[in-house]
């Protein structure tokens, strides 16, 4: 009885896997896959602004920055990305009362230029597709930060924007200087209805109360925003302190377009918006 | 004779006492209007419980009543309806909404629960968060801050508004005397300005100055 698969075709099918396989390329850098290789260097790239915004926050001005390499030589050293606050000696949290929170905008009112407008000049390219978080736009933000309980403002709360590590201290009216926080994006919504506008993470710290962290502050492009924190004091009666959660909601006009886009005809729920 | 006499007494006096049900009392309670009211001072928001996420529940139980100035009921309400990176005349006409909706609504309180209240804090009638204004729904709401959209007589009526579908001119909307947000959008992104948005979307209504 001939038996199947037989010895020599076991042979060259040894082979031809062989052959296959030493088809494949090894070396990444001759890969015709330029968008894989446009993201080797996001994370370096947003590092980069990181450094940028923390040494200009002071001007509120942000210099273009070149994309970011891949690091030739890790042997060399470079500067840490963010210093530990360390009071007087900081550049990037002031201390209060110095702050010049009005500085790049001497009217100290509000110059709104709504509408899809390109980047600023100087703004180079992200790192990755838009879609997907990579992101330059920036826009100027500033965190009050109150009393929870007697909604006074509190001077000399640290206050650190989660996605850059910035670092600010607020001033004698509770406020952090105006400064540039990225508008991220959450990519997985943005395939199916484009996100109206970004998130952003704080945690305030103060001696004597709670760790706040305030997320989902909404971010958008081209006004000035801001947001409140609150805090709240640390009493004899506390037991187990923890930090408090402040999450933003989505904006409910963003809500009504999510239900929107995938209600289906058979199940309608409330129906479409109307009237 | 004498029983036709009686006859017609007694049909005159019948006459007389239907007469009140047959002919109403005229309505003699005056429009409240710009001229014999003043723009509130204070909203009481009742503060309804949270869902689960952390939400005001618009089913939820009355918390409290919280007593807000009228202004920064106003400033609060406004970048939780509106967007605030919206063109400035769309966030006029939005500030222009919210403020006569308040103003309606104060004139108007309701009892429920024991609590009397203006509003509530949640889309049962305008989403208001405590702390929540920004610089550009506020330059809005400066820039309206003197002026009133009523009926032609100064009647102050309820500025309704709703959603709406983005980049559309939702002339839906505009029949059912409603404006659309989006819709203000869409016509501020083609250069109408906040008294024409309005126009388009309340008929039978003039733009007031209020008096000082």
């Amino acid at each position: 009885m001939k038996r199947f698969p037989s010895a020599r075709s076991v042979l060259l099918a040894c082979a031809a896997a062989g052959v296959i396989a030493m088809a494949i390329p090894v070396d990444d850098s001759s890969s015709s896959n330029h968008h894989a290789q446009s993201l080797r260097g996001a994370v370096a790239t947003m590092g980069q602004i990181q450094d940028t915004v923390a040494n200009n926050n002071a001007t509120g001005n942000r210099t273009p920055v070149a994309p970011a390499k891949p690091r030739p030589n890790q042997a060399v050293p470079t500067p840490p990305r963010t210093n530990p606050v360390q009071p007087g000696t900081n550049n990037s949290a002031k201390p209060p009362g110095t702050s010049t929170p009005q500085q790049s905008n001497p009217s100290g009112t509000a110059t709104p230029a709504p509408g899809n407008q390109p980047p600023a000049a100087g703004q180079a390219t992200p790192a990755g597709p838009e879609s997907w978080g990579y992101t330059r736009k920036t826009s100027k933000l500033r965190i009050h930060v109150i009393d929870g309980r007697t909604k006074q403002p509190l001077e000399g709360a640290e206050v650190v924007v989660i996605e850059t590590e910035q670092r600010f201290r607020t001033d004698k009216n509770g406020d952090t200087p105006w400064f540039d926080a990225p508008i991220f994006r959450n990519p997985k919504y943005r395939p199916m209805v484009a996100e109206l506008h970004g998130q952003l993470g704080v945690i305030a710290y103060k001696n004597g109360y709670r760790d706040s962290i305030h997320l989902g502050i909404r971010m958008h492009e081209n006004i000035r925003q801001e947001a409140t924190v609150w805090m709240y004091k640390i009493g004899p009666g506390d037991r187990r302190i923890e930090p408090v959660l402040y999450q933003e909601p989505y904006h409910h006009l963003w809500l009504i377009q999510l239900a929107d886009k995938f209600r289906q005809q058979s199940q309608i729920g409330e129906g479409p918006e109307r009237p | 004779m004498k029983t036709l006499r009686r006859r017609t007494k007694v049909a005159a006096i019948g006459f007389m006492l239907a007469m009140p049900g047959v002919i109403a009392a005229p309505n003699v309670e005056a429009a409240q209007t710009i001229y014999n009211t003043s723009m509130p001072s204070v909203m009481r928001v009742a503060i309804r419980e949270n869902n689960a996420s952390g939400e005001p529940d618009p089913r939820g139980r009355i918390i409290y009543v919280q007593a807000v100035p009228f202004v920064t009921y106003c400033e609060d309400v406004l970048p939780n309806e509106w967007f605030p990176s919206w063109r400035p005349e769309a966030l006029k006409a939005g500030a222009m909404a919210v403020k006569m909706f308040a103003w309606y609504h104060h004139l108007h309180p309701v009892t429920i629960d024991g609590f009397t209240f203006d509003v509530d804090n949640t889309t049962n009638f305008q989403h208001f968060q405590d702390l929540s204004s920004q610089p550009t729904t506020n330059a809005a709401f400066a820039a309206i801050q003197n002026v009133a959209y009523t009926r032609p007589n100064g009647e102050i009526i309820e500025l309704n508004y709703s959603a709406g579908y983005q980049n559309d001119p939702n002339w839906q909307y505009r029949n059912a005397q409603k404006m659309a947000q989006w819709g203000t959008e869409y016509w501020a992104e083609r250069g109408q300005n906040y008294v024409q948005i309005l126009q388009f979307y309340y008929q039978n209504r003039a733009l007031m100055k209020l008096q000082s």
